[in-house]
């Protein structure tokens, strides 16, 4: 699974946008949406909303959890706790990125916000990468870790788990014994 | 001469400030602690000059064209003035400078310092200095001899020294002064003053005195005060001429004396009560400037100056005395019981036109929440205050003056009549006129509109004085943006134009600007303007018109193209407008409210092809002490409006035009100092459009606020239990129904699917409800609710109570299905005869479309009926009692019934026990589906009209009842029998033979049951003669009603009735009496043709049906098996 692949679940997440144009519901397999009434905020997928402000025919109302306040909140939570606090949303990193690229004029103190978010995605993954190499260096057979997201994940994932294989081969290989099967499986 | 005060105007930023005139008094010079020099060229000056002299300006001297200050970098500088070039740096200190003197002469700048010491520089070298040691505490304030001789300070070591210049020793000291370690915690700035021209007193505020030593014996002559100053004194300022001493107290109190007489000659308060820190007269002496600890500067004008020393001196008392108005009186002396809030109310209103006036409204327009209520309440505690105030005010005079050791007599004294204390209600200032869905004009970033169509912002800060004009749809016209040179106020944005308002200015007119940006040539803007004097304070954009109010109390209304067109005059200042496509709503000052309320009036026009006025001037109903704040059209076209306590009313046009209140808004906000700011109501979805403004009455325009949709809330009683929240659904709905009924008469299209949905919805409810006081035993609500229903839904109600053995209840609903079948066919009687005009093309369609409706639910209820009867076979004897009340059910259907008995008769049970216990029988003996003892039981509105279709040719149901009744018909009895049957036809409108043969039928057999055996024959006879012959009754019937009113009938139907009566008189009576005594026998047979003779009715019925599909289209089927009936008759 790749970044992108993660986004393009993202895209799924609702958000509110105040279109421009005014259109009657749209019938999709997903769902109904609209109907879209000028000047009046309606729920759409980001998919959807970015498609439409980028042919302006919409402002993209700003989740509730991008807002300054909220978001240092939960820097500072993010910080303070040992382990990981629910991220402000499920795929808080991508839609950042998403509505800060493609919306940022609809968006009060995107500066301020794209910097918050960059703190909290790089506390929890300096705290994963932290529960990783204990995880390695403790040696444990497994692991829990809770409220991560799945960008998140993604991230560490191939790495983690080549690391361990790589790790186990070596490890196995150092066993007299048990090692000769496995070096020939690898 | 009281002065005039002058409102306060902003200088500087908080803090503390300085003021002095230049040399010739054309200028105001302040400082203040944000460090810059200001110069003004009078009070209304907008520009002033502003001089930057370092981080905090602390004190300012000015003589001969040098600007000395002392500032917060321990220096004092010179700048040149006017141009406030630096002149570089008088002295320092170690610390800062407090305060800076010039000498009479203007040759040497004294300043005092933190650091106790206090310096006297030449200005033409200030290398020559003297310094002067001794205070042990910051210095205050100094000030030089005029003569040049000595120098005064006042320090925090609460010492007051005067110094010999030329010694630089101290030649006295007071201790008078409260001590303190710092300029800050010092009680009191405690400006010294000297006596100008003679130099013979030393003026020194001490607490809340003003203590005047004489100059060489340097002794305390004499002391200065005032009962009206309860706090210090900061700073005493003496007049040019040296008569007069002013003093400026924390606190805000300002008291000019006289200085020989000891009297106080002027006296006034600060407006806001903050602290005066400078103060100085103008060189005329005619003037006096002040500074507060606020920054802002304020001016007295029109104070005693030496030249009327003299008469002031004997004018003074009756000067105060003669005060015979409020104004007056509270112009010349401020009570001390008064506080900022009469003030601020009264200020206004002798200024309107000053800056002061803005900050006061600011004030009130941005007051959160309870805002207004406590505004107004304060404002109303001051005018009590003001009362007794008033009262005192003339004791405490007195007392002043002699407490002063006035020698002057008091000629005026008694001539001050007791005025009479006025404490009825208080008329409520009237609301200012304004545009729905705009903020505030002194807002510098404001939307001048935001409605349906789009948002207009206006700019109006030092950059920029601009108009945004935005479409929430762009499909509409692409945003514009527009400078606003004229400066308008005022705007309106529809699909077709944007039209903007200025009010007057002193060279320019008031102006009206329309950007018709939907015009199809290229000239797409115009502008009118009004004549003079005239002023627009509120416009409305109609579809393809235009109207704007002016103070001169005239509406005069604009083609969108720029063509004057009417114009009249309104009743009241005009507070708000809004249009509608044809329709324009004005709200008014219909007079002085009283006690925090408006009294608002409404007009509503229609200025379409056929130009009426439909609300004319009414008031309009707002919520207690509130003022209107929103005025509209839903996006249907119902005017509405919301007040300030947030209460949504919208006209109810079904009742008489009338408001309802649909939502309150506040309801469904948070904090206390939240609001909803509306900008729209839409009825169909029903939304309530608006901006949740949180702390605040209005949205900010950025960050751009986001329409929030409330929902509409009728406030009924007790929402919260199941059959309050069902009421308020159910008459949320009839109201917000209301406009399609509008709208279709004014010929617009509607959403017919929407009205369906809508009645369903209301229809469904009633149902709900019905089963709901069902269920709680309320019976008599269950009638009432069912009184509210349509026919076909009464039905299904009679079902549910006949269901849950509700069966009084079922009867009573019966009836009243009855009665509404009765009413429904009357209005398509009605409608038929008006067919040829096609008038109300939206009515017939409901109506035909309930018809249908109600074949449908009938014929659904006789299956179900059906399958109920079977059940109910099985179970033996409680069907038995079921079929007996079906019974009466049966008897009591008609509204004839009801008419002749009035009292409900009880229905002898045996004729019915026999009927309900023989259809058992005879349905289990036939073994045919539809069985009769079902019938029997449904016997409500539907069944008793399909058994309609039977009575003509069975004649009657029971054979044995009936017989005594059949011999009865005798000739002369028609008569009779027409006449009643004749108010009859009247009230069914005759005209139609099917109604009639309709509702008969039910009488029968109603009336048959009633009847008992032993009744006199005659009565038997007039209620059985419908039964026989219905073709000659109807025909007598016609007849009867042409003898007796002709004009009531048609004519042409009674005509032809009277026709074929005469021409069938001889046969008549025979074939009367063979019907009557075939009915006779007939009737005894009914029972066992009936199944034969549904089965062929309904066959028959059908070709019938065909043949009379036109007629028959809009009658249920029951008439085309009356009609039927009505055949057979004829064959016979």
């Amino acid at each position: 699974m790749d970044p992108s692949e993660v986004e393009f679940l993202a895209e799924k997440e609702v958000v509110k946008i105040i279109p421009n144009f005014s259109l009657d519901k749209i019938y999709l397999i997903g769902g109904d949406l609209g109907p879209f009434n000028p000047g009046l905020p309606v729920d759409v997928p980001v998919w959807l909303a970015l498609n439409l402000k980028q042919r302006q025919k919409c402002r993209i109302l700003p989740p509730e959890w991008m807002d300054v306040d909220k978001l240092e909140d939960v820097r500072e939570m993010e910080r303070k706790e040992e382990s990981f606090t629910p991220p402000p949303s499920p795929y808080y990193m991508e839609l950042t990125k998403l509505l800060l690229n493609h919306a940022s004029d609809n968006i009060p103190k995107a500066d301020e916000i794209r910097t918050l978010v960059k703190d909290i995605w790089d506390t929890r993954i300096a705290k994963l990468r932290l529960s990783a190499d204990s995880f390695i260096s403790q040696q444990e057979a497994h692991a829990k870790l809770d409220n991560l997201t799945l960008m998140e994940i993604n991230t560490t994932r191939s790495f983690l788990l080549d690391s361990l294989n790589c790790m186990f081969k070596l490890r196995s290989n150092m066993q007299p014994g048990s090692g000769t099967g496995k070096a020939l499986d690898y | 001469m009281p002065c005039e005060r002058k409102p306060m105007r902003y200088g500087h930023s908080e803090g503390h400030t300085d003021v002095t005139y230049d040399d010739n008094g054309k200028f105001i010079v302040t400082c203040g602690s944000d460090g810059d020099v200001r110069i003004w060229e009078s009070l209304d000056d907008d520009d002033p000059r502003s001089i930057n002299v370092g981080e905090k300006a602390y004190s300012l001297a000015l003589k001969k064209g040098k600007l000395v200050t002392a500032g917060s970098n321990n220096t004092v500088q010179i700048h040149t003035f006017p141009d406030g070039d630096p002149d570089g740096i008088l002295t320092r200190f170690t610390t800062n400078a407090t305060h800076v003197a010039f000498n009479h002469s203007g040759s040497r700048v004294a300043a005092g310092s933190s650091d106790f010491m206090v310096k006297v520089v030449e200005v033409s070298d200030s290398s020559q200095q003297k310094t002067l040691r001794g205070h042990d505490a910051p210095v205050l304030s100094v000030t030089f001899d005029p003569k040049d001789e000595f120098l005064a300070s006042a320090s925090c070591d609460g010492s007051v020294v005067v110094w010999k210049i030329e010694d630089q020793a101290q030649v006295t000291s007071w201790p008078v002064l409260q001590k303190s370690n710092d300029i800050g915690n010092a009680k009191s700035l405690c400006r010294l003053a000297w006596q100008p021209k003679t130099a013979k007193l030393l003026a020194v505020p001490v607490e809340t005195r003003v203590q005047l030593y004489e100059r060489d014996s340097w002794e305390h002559v004499s002391t200065l005060s005032d009962d009206m100053i309860t706090q210090p004194i900061n700073v005493v300022a003496w007049s040019p001429c040296g008569h007069f001493l002013a003093a400026g107290s924390v606190g805000g109190f300002l008291t000019v004396w006289n200085v020989e007489s000891k009297l106080c000659v002027e006296r006034q308060k600060h407006e806001k009560g903050y602290t005066v820190c400078g103060m100085a007269w103008h060189p005329s002496g005619s003037q006096m400037a002040y500074t507060d600890t606020e920054g802002c500067l304020g001016l007295l004008d029109a104070l005693p100056s030496s030249s009327t020393n003299a008469p002031m001196k004997t004018n003074k008392a009756p000067v105060v005395k003669e005060a015979n108005d409020y104004d007056d009186l509270f112009d010349e002396d401020d009570d001390r019981v008064m506080d900022e809030g009469l003030s601020e109310s009264h200020s206004p209103a002798k200024h309107p036109v000053v800056g002061g006036d803005d900050d006061d409204d600011d004030d009130d327009d941005l007051m959160p929440t309870t805002g207004r209520a406590k505004n107004r309440g304060s404002f109303l505690d001051d005018e009590n205050s003001l009362d007794t105030g008033s009262l005192k005010l003339g004791q405490e005079k007195y007392g002043d003056e002699e407490d002063a050791g006035s020698t002057i007599a008091l000629p005026t004294g008694p001539s001050l009549p007791p005025r009479p204390v006025y404490d009825g209600p208080l008329p409520t200032p009237p609301q200012k006129p304004f545009q729905p869905g705009s903020t505030p004009s002194h807002l510098t970033h404001r939307f001048m509109m935001w409605n349906s169509v789009g948002i207009v912002r206006g700019y109006n800060d030092e950059q920029d004085n601009a108009v945004d004009v935005e479409f929430h749809d762009t499909a509409v016209h692409h945003a514009m943006h527009l400078t606003n040179a004229l400066g308008h106020t005022i705007a309106d944005l529809s699909q077709e134009a944007a039209l903007l308002a200025c009010p007057a200015t002193d060279e320019l007119a008031s102006k009206l600007q329309c950007l018709h940006f939907s015009s199809w040539d290229a000239n797409k803007e115009w502008i009118v303007d009004l004549p003079k004097g005239e002023d627009v304070r509120a416009v409305c954009l109609g579809q393809g018109w235009a109207a704007a109010a002016t103070s001169a109390l005239t509406l005069r209304l604009f083609s969108i193209g720029g063509v004057q067109k009417e114009l009249f005059s309104l009743p009241g200042q005009v507070v708000s407008m809004a249009a509608h496509g044809e329709q324009l709503l004005i709200v008014y000052h219909r007079a002085t409210g009283f006690d925090g309320e408006q009294a608002l009036g409404v007009q509503l026009l229609q200025l379409g092809r056929r130009k009426r006025q439909v609300i004319h001037g009414e008031p309009l109903p707002l919520s207690v002490k509130s003022h209107l704040s929103w005025l509209g059209f839903t996006a249907e076209g119902t005017p509405c409006y919301v007040d300030s306590e947030g209460s949504v009313r919208m006209l109810n046009r079904s009742l008489g035009n009338t408001w309802t209140p649909v939502c309150n808004t506040r309801e469904t906000c948070k904090g206390m100092s939240d609001h909803f700011w509306v900008v729209g109501v839409h009825e169909n979805p029903q939304q309530l459009r608006c901006i949740p403004c949180k702390g605040s009455r209005y949205p900010p325009t950025l960050p751009r606020p986001a329409v929030a949709i409330l929902p509409f809330k009728l406030p009924l009683c007790q929402t919260t239990t199941e059959k309050g929240q069902m009421e308020e659904q159910y008459w949320r709905s009839v109201v917000l129904q209301n406009h399609y009924d509008f709208l279709s008469s004014s010929g617009y299209e509607i959403d017919g699917d929407g009205q369906n949905r809508a009645q369903r919805e209301q229809q469904e409810l009633l149902m709900k409800m019905f089963a709901l006081s069902c269920k709680l035993e309320r019976e008599f609500r269950c009638m009432e609710l069912a009184e509210l229903m349509t026919q076909n839904v009464v039905t299904l109600a009679v079902r549910y109570a006949s269901r849950s053995r509700r069966m009084a209840l079922a009867q009573r609903l019966s009836e009243l299905a009855m009665e509404k079948a009765n009413q429904l066919q009357e209005e398509e009687e009605v409608e038929d005869q008006q067919e040829e005009e096609p008038q109300l093309p939206r009515c017939r369609y409901g109506q035909s479309e309930g018809a249908s409706g109600r074949s449908n639910s009938r014929s659904h209820q006789a299956r179900e009926e059906e399958h109920q009867e079977e059940l109910e076979e099985e179970e033996g004897a409680p069907e038995m009692e079921t079929d007996e009340s079906a019974g009466e059910n049966r008897k009591r259907l008609n509204p004839f019934a009801r008419g002749a008995g009035g009292s409900p008769e009880k229905p002898s049970p045996k004729p019915i026990g026999k009927e309900g216990r023989v259809n058992p029988f005879k349905v289990l003996g036939s073994g045919k589906s539809p069985s009769t003892s079902g019938q029997s039981r449904v016997t409500n509105v539907l069944d008793s009209m399909t058994s309609v279709k039977r009575p003509s040719p069975l004649g009657g149901s029971s054979g044995k009842q009936n017989k005594g009744p059949v011999l009865k018909p005798l000739a002369p009895k028609p008569k009779t029998k027409t006449q009643s049957t004749l108010l009859q036809m009247a009230t069914s409108k005759a005209a139609n033979k099917k109604a009639q043969v309709n509702t008969e039928p039910a009488v029968d057999r109603l009336k048959q049951p009633e009847v008992p055996p032993p009744d006199l024959p005659v009565d038997d006879s007039e209620n059985k003669k419908p039964r026989t012959g219905f073709q000659l009754w109807l025909e007598e019937n016609r007849k009867s009603i042409v003898a007796d009113s002709p004009d009531l009938q048609e004519t042409e139907v009674i005509r032809e009735a009277m026709g074929r009566f005469r021409s069938l008189s001889a046969e008549d009576r025979l074939s009367w009496t063979e019907r009557a005594k075939g009915q006779s026998g007939d009737l005894a047979d009914l029972k066992k043709r009936k199944r034969a003779e549904e089965v062929g009715g309904v066959d028959s019925q059908n070709g019938q049906m065909e043949a009379d599909e036109n007629i028959a289209k809009k009658k249920k089927p029951l008439d085309s098996t009356t009609k039927l009936s009505a055949f057979a008759f004829n064959k016979n």
